[in-house]
């Protein structure tokens, strides 16, 4: 369950089997995955996408432990995320996993360095400083370690997040709409340092976006519909995705 | 995970003091409160240390039995032990000298026969001559105003302490008139002055006069109680200890057949036993004092709960964040307790400054009603220090403790869905809520029913317990309630006051804990205020209706005093009248029956000529020869169980602290005691009083003139008499009454004002709580603002808030008191206390409350009506 595991133990870093999630009952009962099963394989850059409402965040939320599925199962690596227990649950997200949000990604009090470093102290790890180095050199905010995040722009809280996801070297990083809120240098600069991640580093990125542009950084791209993947590419440019969006949208 | 706290306190410095304010005065409070009684206790030690300076061991008589009750100081019930001990114990070996100690009343007056006397008692002793002399507290003063000063030698000398002297504005060889409580006044010759251990103030502010021992037992004992000491003092022969010595007098008791009645104690084993007698009086006072406090810190923890709920459901992304890096539960509900420690320290330590500068005001305010204290060097203990802390961070952290484990409880997906803390079901809070209201009812009514110290803490618990169980279900009426108060606002189509109703509406929780605050505060305001209005009422009518007198006497200082004056007023109408004038003095006592102690009150046999006190099988000869009335519900012989001996003619076995115990007759029943004094159980006849007490000073004398003297005339009679013993007011009925009542004002003005301290910080409460909402609101004002409101509008509809938030607090608080008060007078009806409700005075508090509520709403409304319209839009 920690990160010295043997890559190749399992071909993929996330799976969902036969994923339902079902929002309320009865009348508003509304079902936001519908026997959802989809793989990400590992150091590869997966995209979801689908139209608003398809369920593309709630199918993130259940395969890194935020929220859990009414039904079926979700895998992290061999760790059946579906049946863990809240402790363990903290542990996994402690430990295996990273988080980019679309916003609200940093905590207002602390400095870029300090929430960059936050995942680390609260498992109390201390963080390697060699890898440290690295990632903040990647990203490019050596001079603006010292800021807080209402000192930052847009751009740079993101580079934070994303900088902070890769510290600990988790399974998996899941990006929930990170280039949502930011202007297209931005997003280009966030997307170009997930692919490096991906390239370089081997790490495993599952990202929710509705840009083609984004989702043509990734390897792969699943399309969800109403709770369910309807269809999948494999090596998108921001042309066959925009193709596959207007075949499916209708 | 502790450097995200200590950065999220450091960066709301403004809220951290706000809220430590709330704990800070009642910190401050019972620090205070502690440094006085402290402070007042080493004024006493030095007092008593110096007292028995010399004194290496006491003999005196064994107490019959353990006096209870604030005001008996134990000493009351100790007999007088004779000369005929003091051969024995001079006897002894190991003891360089002994002899006999008196301290009883003596009021020196001036010379224009006014009495001297302060605040403090007024004593007079025995002064042995030097190389006689055990104790050697007092120091003649060689020289006093060019005159040569000697001690007393003579029957008729007297010294006088130098600050009595010197009030008195006496000179040496000048007459000085004393008066005492068991013989006639006398005049002596000064001697002499002293001082008392160095210091011209003598006891505490007492005067002191000194006379040869020979006079002394002539003047201050009762004529049937000649020829006997308080205690004898001893001093040993070098080398022998106290303890050596104590236990060779022991002996020495014993082979004379002496040790069941007398007993030996060492010096400092008395200094320390009259210094504690004082200070378990003063104990009262520190109890006092200290429920003060406690409600004092009771509100400040309603204010934390507010405060820190507040802000955990304003940082449920900031923790729904932290859970999602993979923060623990654990370490979550850790950051926001290390906040509450922070908080509770730093509050703490700000009280516990504050407590101590707080002392000399208090000493000040408590001087203002009527209670004047001695003073001395600040006594700080560790005891206090560490109290004061424990309390300070104890409140805090117990009340963070449910909106921590609330936190606790903020699941990941909250950093990104905007979704509300998941709180308890509504439907179990209120349930808990119920619980608590109906357990603080039951527990009011065990209380009340039951007996005993006890009861006093289970009301106060109760009160505790309904203060939070309606808390808790407030907010099922805070809506209604707020609609009603608002009616007003939606006659007068007032935007801002319909919005103001609104945000005080929009969380009923967060509004019903904020005037729960202020609830607590005013529930105990319109109890007292019921209470006082009742036993106000009630003493009126026990004067107006049931008791004839034309003058009462009574002491100016609670301290009892001479029955000469009672005589001089005899005296007095004896000279101008043949006719009788009817004198009534009242005296209290303790007495033992059936193994426990009682309070026992002295009439004169003809008492009821001025109080009517229906007795049942009245045998007035029996009474005045020394027999015993017995009220009807008398614990433990009369009441439903024991009825046998409340009937007239039985004996009742009654223990007195002089001649053992006696077979009493009991010469009837009183049926109702409303118009005596003090509620005893027991009446004695004064006849032969002074054979069973030691205590023989009256506490009331009451009046009736002889019918063909004038009113005028019996002025001058009763008014000389008391001027000539002083410490005594002499009135007529309607002055008497008045000065009472105004007593109890003065009372429950201290009350009022201690209580105020609650209302205070009930407050800050609001002020907080409004703080808090509005920064949370920043973007909804940014858009009042942006579409046309004005700042006027703005500030108003903020401290509309903030009246809806007091009123609705002070009206349940006023539901809660009268309940609570309603209750309590009923319960005390056997005391003679009937129900009175202040209407008027109820509803003036409402609208303080009400004007205090638009004050605390200022300082929230200028901040809100000065946000940046264009910033406060942007806010995220
Ligand atoms: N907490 C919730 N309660 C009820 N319905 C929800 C909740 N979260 C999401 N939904 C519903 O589930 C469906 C999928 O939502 P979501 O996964 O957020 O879609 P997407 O991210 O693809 O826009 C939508 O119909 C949404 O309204
Ligand atoms: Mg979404």
């Amino acid at each position: 369950m920690t990160t010295t595991r043997p890559p190749t133990q399992v071909a993929y870093a996330a799976r969902a089997v036969d994923a339902s999630k079902v929002y309320g009952s009865g009348e508003a009962a509304v079902r936001a995955l519908d026997h959802v099963s989809v793989n990400f394989e590992r150091r590869r850059y997966t995209a979801i996408m689908g139209p608003s409402g398809s369920g593309k965040s709630t199918l993130l939320h259940c395969l890194a432990g935020l929220d859990r599925v009414t039904s079926g199962r979700i895998f992290l690596g061999d760790f059946e995320i579906s049946a863990a227990s809240e402790k363990q649950l903290t542990l996994v997200r402690r430990n295996d996993i990273g988080f980019v949000f679309q916003s609200y990604n940093l905590i207002p009090t602390l400095n870029a360095l300090e929430n960059i470093t936050l995942p680390m102290e609260l498992a109390r790890h201390k963080p390697d400083p060699a890898w440290l180095d690295t990632i903040i050199d990647t990203v490019r905010l050596r001079d603006r370690l010292s800021h807080r995040p209402n000192q930052l722009s847009g751009g740079q809280q993101q580079r934070v997040a994303v900088a902070r996801a890769l510290l600990s070297r988790p399974e998996v990083i899941f990006a929930d709409e990170p280039t949502g809120n930011l202007d297209s240098k931005a997003s280009t600069e966030i997307l170009q340092f997930m692919r490096h991640a991906v390239n370089e580093f081997g790490q495993t990125i599952v990202m929710v976006t509705h840009d083609p542009n984004a989702a043509a950084y990734a390897d792969r791209v699943v399309f969800l519909a109403d709770g369910r993947t309807v269809d999948e590419l494999v090596g998108p440019t921001e042309a066959t995705v925009l193709d596959r969006m207007k075949r499916l949208g209708a | 995970m502790g450097r995200v706290t200590l950065e999220q306190i450091l960066g709301k410095k403004l809220r951290l003091l706000l809220t430590s304010v709330a704990v800070v005065l009642g910190v401050a409070f019972i620090a205070g409160t502690l440094v006085l009684t402290d402070t007042l206790g080493s004024v006493f030690d030095n007092v008593f240390t110096t007292a028995n300076n010399g004194v290496d061991a006491v003999v005196r008589a064994v107490q019959p039995f353990k006096a209870s009750g604030r005001n008996q100081s134990s000493n009351d019930t100790r007999p007088p032990i004779p000369d005929s001990v003091l051969p024995v114990v001079r006897g002894t070996p190991g003891v360089a000298r002994a002899n006999g100690s008196l301290l009883r009343f003596a009021l020196v007056q001036d010379r224009n026969g006014q009495a001297i006397q302060n605040q403090a008692p007024a004593f007079g002793l025995a002064w042995y001559p030097r190389g006689d002399n055990v104790g050697d507290a007092l120091q003649l003063v060689s020289t006093y105003k060019g005159a040569r000063a000697a001690q007393p030698s003579g029957a008729d000398d007297v010294a006088l302490d130098v600050t009595t002297a010197d009030s008195g504005g006496f000179r040496i060889g000048d007459r000085v008139q004393i008066s005492f409580a068991n013989t006639p006044p006398r005049r002596f010759q000064l001697t002499g002055v002293f001082r008392f251990g160095g210091s011209d103030n003598a006891l505490a502010g007492a005067t002191l006069a000194a006379f040869t021992p020979a006079t002394a037992q002539a003047v201050l004992n009762a004529p049937n109680q000649q020829g006997t000491w308080d205690e004898l003092h001893v001093r040993a022969t070098a080398g022998v200890s106290e303890t050596q010595l104590r236990d060779r007098v022991n002996a020495s008791l014993r082979r004379a057949g002496l040790r069941a009645q007398y007993e030996a104690i060492t010096g400092t084993q008395a200094a320390n036993e009259q210094s504690n007698n004082i200070k378990s009086n003063l104990s009262f006072f520190n109890t006092f004092l200290l429920v003060f406090a406690l409600v004092a810190l009771f509100v400040g923890a309603f204010i934390i709960y507010n405060t820190f709920s507040i802000t955990v459901a304003q940082r449920v992304q900031e923790l729904g964040l932290l859970r999602a890096l993979g923060a623990s539960e654990r370490q979550v509900v850790g950051s926001v307790a290390l906040e509450a420690l922070v908080t509770g320290i730093v509050a703490s330590l700000l009280g516990l400054g504050l407590g101590i500068l707080l002392v000399t005001p208090l000493r000040g305010l408590l001087g203002a009603f009527g209670v004047k204290l001695p003073s001395g060097p600040l006594q700080v203990q560790a005891r206090t220090i560490i109290v004061a802390f424990v309390a300070g961070t104890l409140v805090t952290l117990v009340a963070a403790l449910a909106p921590a484990r609330r936190a606790a409880r903020v699941s990941p997906i909250s950093a990104i869905r905007d979704q509300a803390v998941a709180p308890t079901s509504g439907r179990r809070r209120y349930i808990w809520g119920l619980g608590f209201t109906v357990v603080g009812v039951a527990l009011l009514a065990v209380g009340l029913i039951g007996q005993g110290s006890n009861a006093a803490l289970t009301v106060g618990a109760a009160a505790a317990v309904v203060f939070v169980g309606v808390a808790m279900l407030s907010p099922l009426i805070a809506r209604p309630v707020a609609e009603v108060l608002t009616l007003p606002a939606s006659w007068l189509h007032s935007v801002t006051g319909l919005l103001a109703r609104e945000n005080a509406t929009r969380n009923p929780r967060r509004t019903a804990s904020t005037a729960a605050a202020l609830m607590i505060g005013l529930a105990l305001v319109s109890l007292i205020a019921i209470f006082g209005a009742s036993a106000k009422a009630s003493f009126a009518s026990a004067i107006d209706n049931q008791t004839r007198a034309d003058f009462i006497l009574s002491p100016k200082q609670f301290s009892p005093f001479s029955p000469g004056v009672a005589q001089a007023v005899r005296d007095g109408f004896a000279r101008i009248s043949r006719k009788p004038a009817t004198v009534v003095e009242v005296r209290q006592g303790t007495g033992e029956v059936a193994g426990t102690v009682h309070a026992v009150s002295g009439l004169s046999p003809d008492f009821q000529a001025v109080v009517d006190v229906p007795v049942r099988g009245f045998d007035h000869a029996a009474f005045a020869r020394g027999g015993v009335l017995v009220w009807k519900d008398a614990s433990p012989l009369c009441g439903p169980s024991g009825h046998a001996t409340c009937t007239t003619g039985t004996t009742l076995a009654m223990r007195f602290p002089i001649g053992g115990t006696v077979q009493l007759p009991v010469a009837g029943v009183v049926t109702d005691r409303k118009a005596l004094p003090a509620q005893v159980d027991y009446m004695v006849s004064l006849t032969g009083w002074e054979r069973h007490f030691t205590q023989t000073l009256d506490f009331f004398v009451v009046v009736l003139k002889p019918a063909d003297v004038s009113t005028h005339q019996a002025d001058a009679v009763v008014s000389s008499a008391a001027r000539q013993f002083g410490g005594v007011n002499a009135q007529n009925k309607a002055d008497f009454k008045n000065s009472h009542l105004a007593q109890f004002d003065q009372i429950l003005g201290l009350v009022y004002v201690l209580l105020a301290f609650a209302v205070f910080i009930a407050l800050i409460g609001i002020v907080n709580t409004l703080a808090l909402s509005i920064y949370e609101r920043t973007r909804e004002i940014g858009l009042l603002r942006a579409v046309g409101m004005t700042r006027v509008q703005l500030r108003r509809m903020v401290r509309g808030e903030a009246v809806v938030v007091a009123v609705f607090g002070s009206l349940l608080g006023l539901v809660i008191g009268v309940g609570f008060g309603g209750a309590i007078v009923q319960a005390a009806h056997s005391q003679g206390i009937g129900l009175t409700i202040p209407v008027g005075q109820l509803a003036v508090f409402v609208i303080l409350a009400g004007v205090a509520g638009l004050l605390a709403g200022w300082l929230p409304a200028r901040r809100a009506a000065h946000l940046d319209v264009l910033q406060a839009i942007g806010t995220e």
